[in-house]
């Protein structure tokens, strides 16, 4: 029985991981409708800077700052590949994400060589043990972390005028955008907001118990992929009645 | 036919014949077009011109007749090794210490007084890439002296046999064994197995009855691997409960809970390093402190680096037939410090000794087809079969006369120790288990 509860709550934990990999896909998706394969090499370079800071600054700010690459990275490339083409076609988008994922895998794992680092986080390998069923700290706190970045997010889906602007944007772009939303602001928040979830799930993807961050972990970032699209295709908050 | 025409008709592969690309003022689409409908072309000449060559061998002006990949001056020496995929950290150490060895020999007038030139092509792990990389350097090299995955070998079987091709994969499963041109060196998973129980028995306390884990991948690495322990807990009265895994899975705490609660007194590991240390991690820290013994695919020193390591060097073994790069043999020692001169900064592992052996293995069938005036790729073949035991100094003493047997079966144990070059040093030289001597091998054909 103790074995059964075990795995139930690793699995949910690893779950919870996944759903924040797969929301990024799909804020995407519904902000641009692209569909983004460049999603794992965001989630590598947000892991990336934690593991190369966190020895200088600490666990924390190296987290923050590898938020803030991977969210600042998203942008760039929604600044600088997406708002520039003037294309019919999402599909031609998605490709051209394709080509951003080599490039930028490429140059990570050049970075990353050999190595296996380690993010530094503060869990370490240490197990709670309660009633006899043992579960790894990093595992709580990713169940933890992941729920309480989801419930944020779609509570600001549904109750601030950014996650309206969204809605909005996802449900008619032209309409939204006669209305006065600026679309070009929400694409660039959302390809911001998914890379920092994906430096966030980065973290959890290396922490214990796998050893670390190496270049194999963007191969992990796609499993979430087939969530995204069997599940993805429509938000579940909030969809307004009339739609 | 002379030399000189030989030459002219052995194909350099596609890379020389390669346009440059049509006039500048045209549009980049149609650049890219010309290069592709190029590349195919090219490649379709090389294969014909492969074709070709194949049977008719020709005799070069010191009397050594000649094939593929052999010119006057030359022989051409295939690597298909991954550089980019999962077994990168691998195939770096493997081809970095494969061009040292051809550089040695080089600098030593060569072999058959030609050059040896590596031709060395990236297949990421991918059986796709891996054929596309045969099929170019197919009619080019005489033999491949590194061939990394045996899924792609395994997918290349039929042509390596009728291209009589000499290939040395770096893959160890027993579905290599059985073909003449395909030689694994060292043992095979299941033999390393096998060694493995043999030590836990004789050296660890596990006694008759007791339960022993193994987790092992899906697929021909961790089947062959499979059928070792199975065997050999049969013969030991040993109970096994096994866990298979996919080369995704990266959290072993599954598999941890299903051997914590079996009760099992010992592991073994058939899987990759990741796994290996998520397993180490795991057990340890829910209190099992029973021994581990994994393949020898199932570490690599730069885990030694990471918040694993404590665990990893708590009661960790590795079951290889090759000798470790911290070694007390004076060629092993002079390899690593070698490598190390070379390669500053680089990892010094197994992969390394594995590479240069493989390389020296290659090249002394290449010095033995010499000295009997035959480098085509049937004659490379036969003087590596022929003769008794082959002993370079590095640790493994082989048999290369049969192919549906190991070449050994004799295996180290060794050990995870932070101090040492490489992370490992011997806890067990190398020994055959009388399990391992009255089993038999399932030869893959």
């Amino acid at each position: 029985m103790s074995t059964f509860v075990e795995l139930v709550v690793n699995g949910v934990s690893m779950g919870s991981v996944y759903a924040l990999i797969a929301l990024g896909f799909v804020i995407i998706f519904k902000a641009t409708e692209v569909v983004n394969f460049a999603h794992a090499s965001l989630l590598l370079a947000g892991g990336y800077v934690t593991a190369v800071l966190h020895d200088d600054l600490g666990f924390l700010l190296a987290l923050g700052a590898g938020i803030a690459a991977a969210a600042g990275a998203g942008a760039l490339v929604e600044v600088l590949v997406l708002r520039r083409a003037r294309v019919e076609n999402h599909a031609v988008l998605a490709i051209v994400t394709i080509g951003v994922d080599i490039v930028l895998t490429t140059e990570l794992t050049r970075r990353i060589g050999t190595e296996v680092l380690s993010l530094g986080d503060p869990w370490r390998d240490r197990i709670v043990t309660v009633a006899g069923v043992s579960v790894a700290e990093t595992r709580i706190a990713a169940l933890v972390t992941a729920t309480v970045l989801i419930t944020a997010f779609l509570l600001a889906f549904r109750h601030t005028s950014w996650g309206v602007a969204m809605r909005a944007a996802a449900e008619d772009g032209e309409t939204a955008a006669l209305m006065g939303v600026r679309l070009t602001r929400v694409s660039l928040g959302a390809w911001a907001l998914a890379g920092a979830l994906a430096a966030v799930a980065a973290l959890f993807l290396t922490v214990f118990p796998t050893p670390g961050l190496d270049r194999g972990t963007s191969f992990a970032a796609m499993k979430a992929f087939p969530a995204a699209i069997l599940g993805g295709s429509t938000p579940p908050p909030a969809r307004s009645p009339a739609a | 036919m002379t030399s000189t025409g030989r030459t002219r008709h052995t194909p350099t592969g596609p890379a020389p014949s390669f346009p440059t690309g049509p006039a500048p003022s045209r549009a980049a689409r149609r650049t890219v077009a010309a290069a592709v409908a190029a590349a195919m072309l090219a490649a379709l000449g090389a294969a014909c011109s492969g074709k070709a060559n194949d049977g008719s061998g020709s005799t070069a002006g010191d009397g050594v007749k000649m094939g593929p990949g052999v010119t006057a001056d030359k022989i051409r020496v295939g690597i298909a090794t991954d550089l980019t995929g999962v077994y990168a950290p691998l195939g770096k150490s493997l081809t970095q210490a494969q061009r040292m060895y051809f550089e040695e020999v080089n600098a030593a007038g060569g072999v058959c007084g030609r050059r040896i030139e590596p031709v060395v092509r990236d297949h990421g792990y991918d059986v796709q890439r891996a054929m596309a990389a045969y099929s170019e350097m197919q009619s080019s090299v005489v033999g491949i002296a590194q061939f990394i995955g045996s899924p792609m070998v395994t997918a290349l079987k039929g042509r390596i046999t009728s291209d009589k091709m000499f290939v040395l994969p770096n893959a160890w499963a027993t579905t290599l064994l059985g073909n003449r041109y395909i030689q694994v060196t060292g043992t095979t998973y299941d033999i390393d197995m096998v060694n493995a129980l043999d030590f836990l028995t004789k050296e660890k306390g596990i006694g008759k009855g007791a339960k022993i884990g193994h987790v092992y991948f899906e697929g021909d690495y961790g089947e062959s691997a499979l059928n070792g322990s199975k065997y050999a807990a049969r013969r030991l009265g040993l109970t096994l409960v096994e866990q298979k895994i996919k080369a995704s899975d990266n959290d072993m705490t599954a598999q941890v809970s299903a051997f914590k609660s079996a009760g099992v007194d010992a592991i073994l590991m058939s899987a990759g390093p990741r796994q290996s240390a998520s397993l180490a991690g795991v057990a340890r820290a829910k209190g099992m402190t029973v021994p581990i013994v994994a393949s020898n695919s199932g570490f690599s020193p730069q885990l030694l680096q990471t918040p694993a390591a404590p665990a990893l060097l708590k009661d960790f073994y590795l079951a290889s037939a090759g000798a470790p790069i911290g070694a007390d043999l004076a060629p092993v020692r002079r390899l690593a410090d070698a490598y190390g001169r070379k390669y500053p900064g680089q990892p010094r592992d197994n992969a390394v000794v594995n590479g240069y052996t493989n390389a020296l293995i290659f090249t002394s069938a290449l010095k033995k087809a010499c000295q009997a005036k035959d480098l085509t790729r049937e004659g490379v073949i036969t003087a590596h079969r022929s003769g008794g035991v082959y002993d370079d100094g590095y640790g493994t003493p082989m048999e290369f006369g049969h192919y549906d047997r190991p070449a050994t079966r004799k295996t180290y144990i060794l050990r995870t120790d932070a101090k040492a070059l490489g992370g490992l040093a011997v806890q067990r030289g190398a020994e055959e288990s009388p399990e391992a001597k009255g089993y038999r091998v399932p030869a893959g054909g």
